[in-house]
């Protein structure tokens, strides 16, 4: 249970709030690097923590994220000419680089010099793993830059995909982190999913549906830690890590490649959810990567030319009753990423917190809440740099393993914990 | 036609969401495993709570039969008051309980504890709180006496947490 303002704080993410202020601290996925394919492409519409804009790719290949709109008479960027290093407003052809720059006012004599007096808001954009990053952040404060190992492994061993989520962006990532859920929500889907069946570990999950967690405070987040029972005296542990503020990892199963999310607030009422796959040691093969182009794990199927799920809140999620009453999926919708998501979606754009009634098993999201404002706190306070900034705290795995009983899993799985060049996933 | 989930999931409709209280105000049992964290408990007990009950154990035994369980099991707690409680009697009219230990300190005690829970199948949720100069050893030494007997195990970061935890509770 959350009181309300502590409700507020935490969901609102628009310019000038304690969460808004926290969020532009990061390196953040902004656009798949599909989106600006080539040089001079269109323009691509970007909206992020509540502000309009607009990332473009130049003549000579330099990205750019700037204010929509044209200083002149607020027209879209969109309709502009992305043309000679510049995008071109179409209604009286003010000119922009991708620094935000004005370098061409055509109505005024370029040696009035009118042009330099005139700059959009923009962000800079990193092109690293098939994403777009963005900082949104003080420019004096812009931390070095992002090094999660999805986004630093070569391209061929990592595939990510973005779909658009029709809620406010703290109640998407709870689901990544409150892991009680998969036993029941995607229980359907270890034995018949390409991208989670086989996997040795996979019958613990099915032999023991109660499991028993441990959550730790890690450097950049938190480890949550869910223990089944496992022959030999031993524990099957599935360990996700949270990263600050908002990047969740899945613990992996057998050598399928590695999964997890980022929860990208759009505006306070909707977020991108990203999801990426990935393996530290080798290439992704063309069965994996079919499979994740269809839909399968934790990506989805889109409604052709979008990034909107194809079921989605206007079909119902495309509900299937018959599918539920039979035991094929358990919430009667199809698929891991939209199973999270109509539920997520249907606690409304932003859900009333002062209503819920957790229990103990949810503490891995009452501490990330309660990070999250200290840490908006101590920012706001005192100018602290919070948990997540550093990329030493971006350097962390999902695991699955199994521990002798006696052993606390920080300690047991330290080393399984660390992302390392050239190591395999520790998985079962 | 909008769909009936396009329909039910905007802003507005949530705003005819019934308003009750959906729940009772439940009965918590926070127990003090050690006087470092019966410090913490003391403190923590002064702000506004809705039904919880702290307690700390320093005189924490079991009577004549040591690992005695079900209808054999006797053992005491003390109140922040110093009124002796029967840890049982407690438990059965508990929702849930939550044991605070300090790192490093014994913790064995929450065995007792834990098999008043089963009696009564209630949950055990496990906190233990780091000193400023503990090792990493002595938090592993805690998390390994709670673990066997916790549903949710927590290293806190402080007593801001705790507060922190039981309000999300309802505590």
């Amino acid at each position: 249970m959350l009181k309300k303002e502590q409700n507020d704080y935490l969901c609102q993410t628009g310019p000038g709030t304690p969460m808004g202020n926290l969020f532009r601290c990061y390196w953040m996925p902004a656009l798949l690097s599909e989106e600006l394919p080539e040089n001079d492409c269109p323009p691509v519409r970007v909206k992020l923590l509540g502000e309009r804009l607009l990332a473009f790719r130049d003549s000579e290949g330099k990205l750019g994220l700037i204010d929509e709109f044209c200083a002149h008479r607020g027209v879209s960027l969109w309709f502009g000419r992305n043309e000679d290093c510049g995008l071109r407003c179409p209604y009286h052809g003010w000119k922009y680089d991708v620094n935000g720059q004005c370098v061409d006012v055509p109505s005024e004599p370029a040696e009035s010099g009118y042009a330099k007096k005139i700059k959009l808001k923009s962000y800079p954009l990193i092109d690293q793993g098939g994403v777009l990053w963005t900082y949104m952040g003080d420019p004096e404060k812009q931390p070095p830059l992002p090094e999660f190992e999805f986004s630093t492994v070569p391209l061929n061993q990592t595939f990510t995909t973005k779909r658009i989520q029709e809620c406010n962006w703290l109640q998407a990532m709870e689901g990544g982190i409150d892991s009680s859920h998969v036993s029941f929500l995607h229980r359907g889907d270890l034995s018949n999913d390409p991208l989670f069946k086989g996997a040795a570990g996979n019958k613990y999950n099915m032999q023991d549906l109660s499991p028993v967690f441990e959550v730790v405070e890690s450097d950049g987040g938190l480890l949550i830690g869910a223990r089944r029972n496992a022959e030999d005296n031993q524990y099957y542990w599935r360990i996700t890590p949270w990263v600050m503020p908002c990047y969740t990892g899945v613990p992996p199963r057998g050598d399928h490649p590695i999964h997890g999310h980022f929860w990208v607030p759009i505006d306070d009422e909707s977020c991108w959810a990203w999801s990426y796959d990935y393996h530290p040691t080798r290439a992704l093969t063309e069965t994996e990567v079919a499979a994740m182009k269809d839909g399968k794990g934790v990506h989805v199927k889109y409604v052709p030319g979008t990034y909107r799920p194809l079921a989605n809140k206007d079909n119902d999620y495309l509900m299937n009753r018959a599918a539920q009453k039979a035991g094929k999926t358990f919430s009667g919708i199809e698929g891991i990423g939209m199973q999270d998501a109509s539920l997520q979606e249907s606690m409304g754009p932003i859900c009333d917190r002062t209503k819920e009634n957790l229990v103990g098993t949810d503490n891995g999201i009452i501490m990330a809440r309660h990070r999250l404002m200290r840490a908006a706190r101590a920012l706001a306070d005192k100018g602290t740099v919070p948990p997540g900034v550093n990329p030493e705290h971006h350097k962390v795995r999902q695991a699955a393993l199994l521990l002798p009983r006696d052993v606390q899993y920080k300690d047991g799985a330290k080393e399984a914990l660390v992302a390392r060049k050239g190591v395999r996933q520790t998985s079962v | 036609m909008q769909s009936e989930s396009a329909r039910m999931t905007t802003a507005r409709e949530a705003s005819y969401r019934v308003q009750y209280p959906n729940s009772k105000p439940r009965a918590v049992k926070v127990i003090a495993l050690d006087p470092a964290s019966a410090r913490i408990v003391d403190e923590i007990s002064k702000k506004s709570w809705n039904g919880a009950a702290f307690f700390t154990a320093p005189s924490f035994t079991t009577e004549e039969t040591p690992g005695a369980t079900g209808s054999g099991l006797k053992a005491w707690l003390k109140d922040l008051a110093g009124r002796t409680m029967d840890l049982v009697s407690e438990i059965e009219h508990c929702d849930f309980a939550v044991v605070i230990t300090t790192a490093g300190t014994d913790a064995r005690a929450v065995s007792v504890i834990a098999d008043a829970c089963a009696l009564y199948h209630k949950s055990l949720v496990g906190l233990v709180v780091p000193g400023t100069d503990d090792s990493d050893a002595a938090v592993t030494q805690s998390m390994k006496h709670l673990r066997p007997y916790t549903r949710m195990l927590v290293i806190a970061s402080g007593t801001d947490y705790i507060e922190a935890m039981l309000t999300a509770l309802r505590a």
